[in-house]
């Protein structure tokens, strides 16, 4: 009785035997496609954010540097108000060139495609 | 054993690289045990999408197989955490299903038998007794003592053999 029931057992749990099923596979290599896309669109934008957050930077920087200088200087504290609005349209320039280059790297474009 | 290593080591070294085609050959060489494991664990309709996911952090983590053990056990102990993962996001969902299939079972069927076991007496019997997993590989994936992992084989198989021997002559 020991044997027909191990022999039972043994049967009941071995993994059917069968051929390789073709769409599962294909099943599992579209997931792995789609996961490298959605990564490569991923590393594409931490690396987009990184040259937008230098752009930031270093337009920060050169304002700073050019009020520094004397005439600049003297010329916002007499008129701040259209030094202000200067930095203003430079500012929504930035804003309008980043977000054109954000939407043609959208990831939902990307997925979409895919 | 060693060769069938060597050769799943290579694919995975070309996986790793990139090459999807190699890949889906360790795909198409381990789907059906791990399949099959899974879906004797319970919950037969997500089994599919775990051995999935399984199958997508093997690619994503293909450089760091070593060919040391065997790649159905690097495979499968993904697997079991992915199964793990599953069971804490939807516990009532699995729980649920297998309670029903318990209740279902009539004790004939392996099935019935094993929907009647704790999830490791299961893990361990299906993976010793059905695969042919040493009890070490066994040990380690379900992280259980060697003597832990043995008793708790044993256990399992006397209550199948009860219940088998109920069905049949009682």
């Amino acid at each position: 009785m020991a044997d027909e029931f191990d022999a039972f057992l043994a049967a009941g749990l071995a993994p059917e035997e069968r051929e390789p099923d073709r769409a599962f596979v294909a099943r599992v290599q579209a997931g792995i496609r789609l996961d490298e896309q959605l990564r490569a669109e991923r590393r594409g934008m931490v690396g987009a954010l990184a040259v937008q957050f230098l752009g930031v930077v270093a337009i920060a920087a050169a304002i700073v540097w050019l009020l520094r200088a004397p005439e600049i200087g003297a010329f916002a504290s007499e008129s701040p108000a259209f030094l202000l609005l200067i930095l203003l349209i430079a500012f929504s320039f930035v804003i309008m060139l980043f977000s054109s280059g954000a939407s043609s790297q959208s990831p939902v474009r990307a997925f979409s495609d895919a | 054993m060693a060769s069938q290593n060597d050769e799943d080591l290579a694919l995975s070294r070309r996986a790793a690289a990139g090459d999807s085609a190699a890949f889906a050959m360790l795909v198409e060489n381990y789907e059906r045990p791990l399949r099959a494991f899974l879906s004797r664990m319970g919950a037969a309709d997500i089994a599919d999408d775990i051995a999935q996911e399984a199958f997508l952090k093997a690619w994503r983590a293909a450089g760091q197989y070593d060919g040391s053990a065997r790649y159905s056990t690097w495979l499968t102990s993904i697997a079991w955490r992915c199964r793990l993962d599953e069971l804490r996001r939807r516990p009532r969902a699995i729980e649920a299903q297998k309670a029903e299939q318990a209740e279902d079972s009539s004790g004939a069927e392996v099935s019935d038998m094993l929907a009647r076991l704790s999830d490791k007496e299961r893990a361990s019997l299906v993976l010793c007794e059905g695969h042919g997993w040493t009890h070490q590989e066994a040990a380690e994936l379900l992280g259980l003592p060697l003597g832990t992992l043995k008793s708790t084989i044993a256990r399992a198989k006397s209550r199948c053999r009860e219940m088998w021997s109920g069905a049949a002559y009682g």
